[in-house]
């Protein structure tokens, strides 16, 4: 059994991507979605939205991905309500989109623009980024918001612009790693396409384990244990 | 930019357990619970393991329980990977793989609970009315709010520092 059938039996892995609003979470889509398609991962995409669809259609009239590959879900309230307090909604689109697209291999979930305190439930994803950006303050890590603390990737956007808004890169990363005991942080300019290459690979390795589909790395699969234990 | 800096290099590794050991241990994609480690049945099967020296632990925060798809080690350096279905979730004492010559069994990390304790009705009522706003995982024990910390205890108590520094909540343990 290959990784890739693995994930089409039990469905795809289903990635978060939070922060506020502003700081560039469909940027970040727009550029992720063509890293990872070119690596040949089979993706979909489910956006959140305050009482409109406007970043799935953004996503849709982009060309990037196929129209029926991009569900929008309307949270019609605040937005961290439909990816922590009760994710049904998200759930139920991620559900449609594994039936719908067999082999599916990734769902990557983008919240409505949210604030600091924004999280996402382990109910509803695998793995969750945050996104901040570097013209929103290079005080917001010092903040310690439960989004920026807690997220699996910390992703500081737009570092382009740190000279036109009097930040100091340094600082914010080194602060930002503090707050966050080591865990990882990545900087990315998402309309040039930098630092994306990174969230990809860390796609990749953390939750689509590609590495371990390399035939020279030997794999035990306590599957098969299952069945022998259940026979016996 | 400099690699402290951190402007597209990654910062970091995301892991739970042990370090990784010098000798490269063969990593093991989990796919599935086989049992609980408190069942008779399983409790035999693993001592006669353990015998051999074989049983090795994967440690997990309680907060990670909800996973289905990480990346960890087990105490011994293993390098493994948890690709659970998504209706099947993680306990203390899951066991995650059993041959005769190697077992793996989860344990989560002990955690930490932060004791409050307000000293009339009117902190408790305030005191209950933060940690609702900043959902945190609570219980309760006798007059004091117990609080799980998920990540550093000053990042709780500084939510609540003016109960604390007026006194009308004590930080107790």
């Amino acid at each position: 059994m290959t990784v890739h059938d693995l994930n089409g039996a039990r469905g795809a892995a289903r990635v978060g991507i939070g922060g506020p609003v502003g700081s560039g979470k469909t940027a970040l889509l727009e550029a992720l979605l063509p890293c990872l398609l070119a690596r040949g991962v089979n993706v979909a995409v489910i956006t959140n939205d305050l009482v409109t669809h406007e970043d799935a259609e953004r996503l849709r009239r982009s060309g990037i991905i196929a129209p029926e590959r991009v569900l929008a879900v309307e949270a019609g309230a605040c937005p961290h309500t439909v990816i922590r307090e009760d994710p049904t909604l998200n759930i139920e689109a991620a559900d449609r989109l594994d039936r719908s697209f067999p082999g599916l291999e990734l769902i990557l979930i983008e919240s409505g623009g949210d604030n600091l305190a924004s999280t996402f439930s382990l109910d509803l994803v695998d793995y969750w980024l945050f996104v901040i950006d570097v013209a929103g303050g290079d005080d917001i890590p010092r903040k310690r918001g439960p989004g920026v603390l807690r997220c699996d990737v910390l992703v500081i956007n737009k570092t382009d612009l740190a000279p036109h808004v009097g930040v100091d890169l340094d600082r914010m990363f080194a602060e930002a790693r503090a707050v966050r005991d080591g865990r990882i942080v990545v900087g990315t300019s998402c309309r040039h396409g930098r630092g994306v290459e990174t969230v990809a690979d860390l796609l990749c390795h953390d939750v689509l384990f590609r590495d371990m589909s390399h035939p020279d790395v030997p794999i035990r699969d306590a599957a098969a244990e299952l069945t022998r234990a259940e026979t016996s | 930019m400099t690699s402290s800096g951190g402007d597209d290099g990654r910062e970091g590794a995301h892991s739970y357990g042990g370090a990784a050991g010098p000798e490269a241990l063969a990593p093991l994609r989990v796919v599935a619970i086989l049992g609980d480690r408190a069942e008779a049945g399983w409790h035999r099967r693993l001592h006669a393991i353990e015998h051999a020296g074989a049983v090795e632990i994967v440690e997990v925060p309680a907060a990670d329980l909800r996973r289905h798809r990480f990346r960890a080690r087990s105490m011994c350096g293993r390098e493994v990977i948890v690709d659970l279905p998504r209706d099947v979730f993680l306990f203390d004492g899951a066991v995650l793989y059993a041959e005769p010559d190697l077992a793996l069994v989860l344990r989560v990390e002990a955690e930490i609970w932060l004791r409050l304790h307000p000293l009339d009705a009117a902190a408790a009522l305030e005191l209950g009315y933060h940690a609702g706003n900043l959902h945190w995982r609570v219980r309760f024990d006798g007059d004091d709010l117990l609080v799980a910390a998920e990540t550093k205890a000053a990042d709780y108590l500084a939510r609540v520092a003016p109960l604390l520094d007026e006194g009308r909540v004590r930080h107790v343990g």
